[in-house]
C-alpha cells in the first residue's frame, strides 16, 4: 500500500493538448481583429502588441515615458511599500502574538484599519500627499501591512504550548522565549505572508496607478484608454501580470533559499 | 483569546501582588485605552489642523453620516448608494461564481478539460483583475456593464481555483468507499465530489467576496455615479474630507457585515468543515 | 482437489508488482493462494509492510493482480463491488453524512427505496450498538464509535463477505479490545465470511478460526496456517490461547 502504480507515459493526446489550446487561444485572438470581427478600437491583436511592445522599448511617446521607465517606477513603488510593510507588519504581528499588551493595544486599531480595502484609501491619501510617489507607497504599505501582521500573529499563536512550557521551566523570561521559540517557529507562517503580501501590493499598485499617477505600468493602461489606444492598454496588462509572476517567482526563489531545511 | 503569555503564566506563575498591574495588563482596558487614545489623537489632530484642512473630525464625519442618510447625494441618500455598490458586487459576484465552479470542478475531473483549460487560465490568472478595468471601459462604455464584468473577472480565479483544488484534494479512499458499495462514476461525482468539495468551494466564495469588494470600488473610483466608491471620490473633488472618510468608515462597515454574513452562513451550511480531514 | 464451489473465496497463486515513478518495478506480494469457506472467520497476520493490505484491496477488487486469479463464489472478479464489503483502517466515513446517511448509502446507491433502506440500516446500527446516534456527524463520534460505522455500513449492502483491514489500528488499547468482543458478537448474530487483516497476534488468536500468516517485507509470501480450534467466546489468558500464541510467535518473525 506504500506504493501507487504509476503510468509511465501519459497519453499523446494529454501532451498535445496544453500546448494546443495556448496555440490556439493566441490565434483565435490574431484572428478575431484581424477579420475585423472585433474592431481595433476595442482590442488588439497579439501581433499588434508586440509590435508595440517593440516600439516602447525605446519610444517615449505617447505617454511620455520608454516601457522600462514605467516598469521600473511601478517595480520601486511596489517594492518600497512592500519592504515597509513587512518591516511594520511582521514585527507587530509576531508581537501581538505573545504580548498581550502589544496585543490589547494594536488589536482595536487593527481590527478598525482590516475591513478598509486599501483602495478606498486613495481618495483620501490623494487629498493628503497629491498624485507623489509618496500617496502611492502609503497605500500600498497599507495594503501589504493586513496579511503580515495576520500571518505573524498566527504563526506567534501556533507554537507548541509544549514548547513553551519546557522554556519556562528552563527559567527563560517572556523575552527569551519570544526570540528564540515564538519567531522561529512562526517562520512558516511569516513566509506565507510574504506572498499574499505581495500580490495585495502588487494589486494595490495597479489600482492607485490607475488613478493617480504620471508613470508606471497603470498609468500606461489608463492612458491607453484615454487614447483609444488598446494595444497600449493590453501591453500595460501584459506587462503588469508578467511583473507580478516574475516577482512571486523571486520571492519563492529567496523562500527555498532561506527555509531550506525546515520543514513547512 | 488570551494570548498565549497570559495562559502559560497563568498556570506557572503565582498571582502578581500588584493588582493595579493586573488590572493595567488586562486585554480589555487596554483595548479601550487603545480606542480612546485613537479617537483621542485623530480628533487632536483635525482640530489642530496639523494635516491642514485635510483632515475632518470625528464628530464631523458622524454629521456627514447622519445627513447623507436624509439629504440625497447625486441623486440617491446614502442606503441608495450602499445599495448600487452592493448590487454591482452581488451581480458580478453570482456570474464569475456561477461560470468558475463548475468548470473548476469540471477540471479537475476529467483530464482532458484540465489538459485545454488550465494554460489559458495560468496564462490570465498573474494579472489582477484591476487592470481589466481600462479594457473592460473600452468594450462596455462607463457603465454598469464594464463594472460589473470587473467583478466578474475578480470573482472568477478564486472560485475556479478553490473549486479546483476542492476537488484535487479529496481523500482517494473515498472513491473506493462508493465502489465498494456498488456506486459508478457518476455516483463517485455526486456522493463524494461535490460535498467533499463544497467547503473548499465556499472559501472560495469567501475570498471572491473580498475581492469583489476591492474591484467594485476600483471600478467606482473610475467611473461612476453613485455608490460608495463615487462617494469617496466625490469627498476628494469637493474637497469634502469628512465625505470621504465618512465614506470609508460605511465602507469597512459594510464589508465586515457581508463577512460576518458569510461566515455564518458557512457554519451552518457546513458543521463538518474543519473535521473533513479527520472522519 | 477441492472445487471451486467448495470455497467462498478463492486466491489462485496472485502476485502483484507495482511499477514506481523511476520505472522500478517493486514486488509487493508473491504467489499466495488461500481459500475461505462460507462463514469462515479467517484472519492475515503479517508484520509491516507484508502486503497484507495489498491483498486485501486485491480482493476487494480495487487493485488489479499482475498474476493469478481471484474467484468469489466460483467467479472471478474484475473490480469493486458490493458484493464485498470493504471496513478500512481509517474509517473512511463521509463527514458530510449522519451516521445513518453513511450506513443507507449502499442500499441508497444500489436503488433501495427509502423505507426499506432506513430499516435495514437502522437494523445495522442496532447491532453494532449504536443506536441513539443515528443523527450525529462522524466528527462528534469517537474512534471505536466511527468503526462500528464502518462495519455497519458494509454489512448493511448484505455482502457475502466482509473485508476488514487493520480495523483496530487507530484505537487505543483499551478500545481495541472492547472492538475486538464487539466484532465477534456481532459475527456471531450475523455470520458472514470475514476476511481480516491485522499484524496483532492477539487479535488473530481472538477472532480468528484459521490464521493465514504471511512473512517477508516485500515481496509478501505465505507462510503458515493455523487452525484455532479454541472454543467462543475466547479468552486472552486461556492456557490454549497462550499456548498457540507461543506456536505462531516462535514460528514467525513477529515480536511476540
Amino acid at each position: 500500500m506504500a506504493y501507487e502504480e504509476v503510468k509511465i507515459r501519459t497519453p499523446l493526446l494529454l501532451r498535445v493538448l496544453p500546448v494546443a489550446s495556448i496555440l490556439a487561444f493566441f490565434g483565435v485572438w490574431q484572428l478575431i481583429i484581424y477579420l475585423e470581427i472585433i474592431p481595433t478600437t476595442m482590442l488588439a491583436s497579439p501581433s499588434q502588441v508586440i509590435s508595440i511592445f517593440v516600439e516602447k522599448l525605446s519610444e517615449p511617446n505617447p505617454d511620455g515615458a520608454v516601457l522600462w521607465v514605467h516598469a521600473w517606477t511601478s517595480i520601486q513603488e511596489a517594492f518600497t511599500g512592500y519592504i515597509l510593510a513587512l518591516l511594520v507588519g511582521i514585527p507587530l504581528g509576531l508581537l501581538m502574538g505573545w504580548f498581550s499588551v502589544a496585543e490589547g493595544l494594536a488589536r482595536p486599531i487593527f481590527e478598525m484599519i482590516r475591513p478598509i480595502p486599501p483602495i478606498a484609501w486613495i481618495p483620501l491619501t490623494i487629498f493628503w500627499f497629491g498624485i507623489g510617489i509618496s500617496g502611492k507607497v502609503f497605500i500600498i504599505w497599507l495594503g501589504g501591512i493586513v496579511p503580515c501582521v495576520i500571518n505573524s500573529f498566527a504563526g506567534v499563536r501556533m507554537t507548541n504550548p509544549t514548547l513553551i512550557q519546557m522554556a519556562r521551566t528552563y527559567g527563560a523570561t517572556d523575552w527569551q522565549i519570544f526570540t528564540k521559540l515564538c519567531v522561529p517557529s512562526a517562520l512558516p507562517m511569516v513566509f506565507g505572508a510574504l506572498q499574499i503580501a505581495l500580490a495585495y501590493c502588487w494589486t494595490t499598485l495597479v489600482a492607485a496607478e490607475l488613478l493617480a499617477a504620471d508613470t508606471g505600468l497603470g498609468y500606461l493602461i489608463t492612458m491607453g484608454r484615454r487614447l483609444a489606444m488598446p494595444d497600449l492598454v493590453v501591453l500595460g496588462m501584459v506587462m503588469v501580470g508578467l511583473t507580478g509572476a516574475v516577482i512571486g517567482v523571486a520571492i519563492d526563489w529567496v523562500e527555498k533559499r532561506l527555509l531550506a531545511g525546515i520543514r513547512r | 483569546m488570551n494570548s498565549i503569555a497570559n495562559e502559560v503564566q497563568a498556570q506557572i506563575k503565582e498571582r502578581s501582588p500588584l493588582s493595579i498591574w493586573r488590572f493595567l495588563k488586562n486585554r480589555w482596558f487596554l483595548h479601550a485605552v487603545s480606542t480612546i487614545a485613537f479617537f483621542i489623537i485623530w480628533d487632536y489632530v483635525a482640530f489642530n489642523r496639523f494635516l491642514g484642512s485635510a483632515l475632518a473630525r470625528p464628530y464631523e464625519v458622524l454629521l456627514q453620516l447622519a445627513n447623507m442618510m436624509v439629504n440625497p447625494i447625486a441623486g440617491k441618500d446614502l442606503i441608495g448608494h450602499i445599495w448600487a455598490s452592493t448590487q454591482r458586487i452581488l451581480t458580478g459576484f453570482a456570474i464569475g461564481a456561477v461560470l468558475a465552479t463548475p468548470l473548476g470542478l469540471f477540471m479537475a475531473l476529467n483530464r482532458y478539460v484540465n489538459a485545454i483549460v488550465k494554460p489559458v487560465f495560468d496564462l490570465i490568472k498573474p494579472m489582477p483583475p484591476i487592470a481589466w478595468i481600462s479594457i473592460a471601459i473600452l468594450w462596455f462604455g462607463i457603465g454598469e456593464p464594464s463594472k460589473i464584468f470587473i467583478i466578474v473577472v475578480g470573482t472568477f480565479v478564486p472560485c475556479l481555483l478553490n473549486a479546483y483544488n476542492g476537488v484535487r484534494l479529496i481523500e482517494p479512499q473515498l472513491y473506493d468507499v462508493v465502489r465498494m458499495l456498488g456506486g459508478n462514476r457518476r455516483d463517485e461525482i455526486l456522493h463524494v465530489c461535490f460535498p467533499a468539495a463544497f467547503p473548499a468551494i465556499f472559501a472560495g466564495l469567501q475570498i471572491s467576496l473580498s475581492c469583489a469588494w476591492t474591484c467594485v470600488l476600483a471600478a467606482e473610483l473610475v467611473s461612476a455615479r453613485s455608490g460608495l466608491g463615487f462617494i469617496i471620490l466625490l469627498g476628494m473633488t469637493q474637497s469634502k474630507p469628512a465625505l470621504i472618510v465618512g465614506g470609508m468608515v460605511v465602507i469597512a462597515m459594510v464589508a465586515w457585515l457581508t463577512t460576518l454574513l458569510v461566515t455564518g452562513l458557512e457554519k451552518v451550511l457546513c458543521p463538518w468543515k474543519r473535521e473533513i480531514q479527520t472522519a | 482437489m477441492k472445487t471451486e464451489t467448495d470455497c467462498k473465496i478463492l486466491c489462485a497463486h496472485v502476485s502483484k508488482e507495482f511499477i514506481q515513478k523511476s520505472s522500478q518495478r517493486v514486488n509487493v506480494i508473491d504467489d499466495i493462494s488461500l481459500d475461505v469457506k462460507s462463514n469462515e472467520f479467517v484472519v492475515i497476520l503479517g508484520p509491516g509492510q507484508s502486503g497484507k493490505s495489498t491483498l486485501l484491496r486485491i480482493i476487494a477488487g480495487l487493485e488489479l493482480p499482475t498474476s493469478g486469479r481471484v474467484a468469489i463464489d466460483g467467479r472471478e472478479i474484475s473490480g469493486p463491488g458490493p458484493d464485498r464489503g470493504l471496513v478500512f483502517q481509517s474509517y473512511m466515513l463521509f463527514p458530510w453524512k449522519t451516521v445513518m446517511g453513511n450506513v443507507e448509502l449502499g442500499p441508497k446507491l444500489r436503488g433501495v427505496g427509502k423505507k426499506e433502506r432506513r430499516e435495514i440500516a437502522q437494523h445495522y446500527i442496532d447491532l453494532v450498538g449504536l443506536n441513539g446516534f443515528e443523527k450525529h456527524y462522524p466528527h462528534q463520534l469517537s474512534g471505536g464509535m466511527k468503526q462500528r460505522v464502518g462495519i455497519a455500513r458494509a454489512y448493511a449492502n448484505n455482502p457475502t463477505v466482509m473485508l476488514l483491514d487493520e480495523p483496530f489500528g487507530q484505537l487505543d488499547a483499551q478500545t481495541r479490545y472492547f472492538m475486538e468482543k464487539e466484532t465477534a458478537r456481532i459475527w456471531e448474530t450475523d455470520k458472514r465470511t470475514v476476511l481480516f487483516v491485522t499484524n496483532n497476534i492477539d487479535e488473530a488468536i481472538y477472532l480468528g478460526d484459521r490464521i493465514v500468516t504471511l512473512k517477508g517485507k516485500l515481496p509478501g509470501r505465505l507462510h503458515d496456517v493455523y487452525d484455532v480450534k479454541l472454543p467462543r467466546p475466547r479468552e486472552h489468558t486461556d492456557m490454549k490461547f497462550l499456548e498457540l500464541r507461543q506456536q505462531i510467535t516462535d514460528a514467525s518473525e513477529l515480536v511476540l
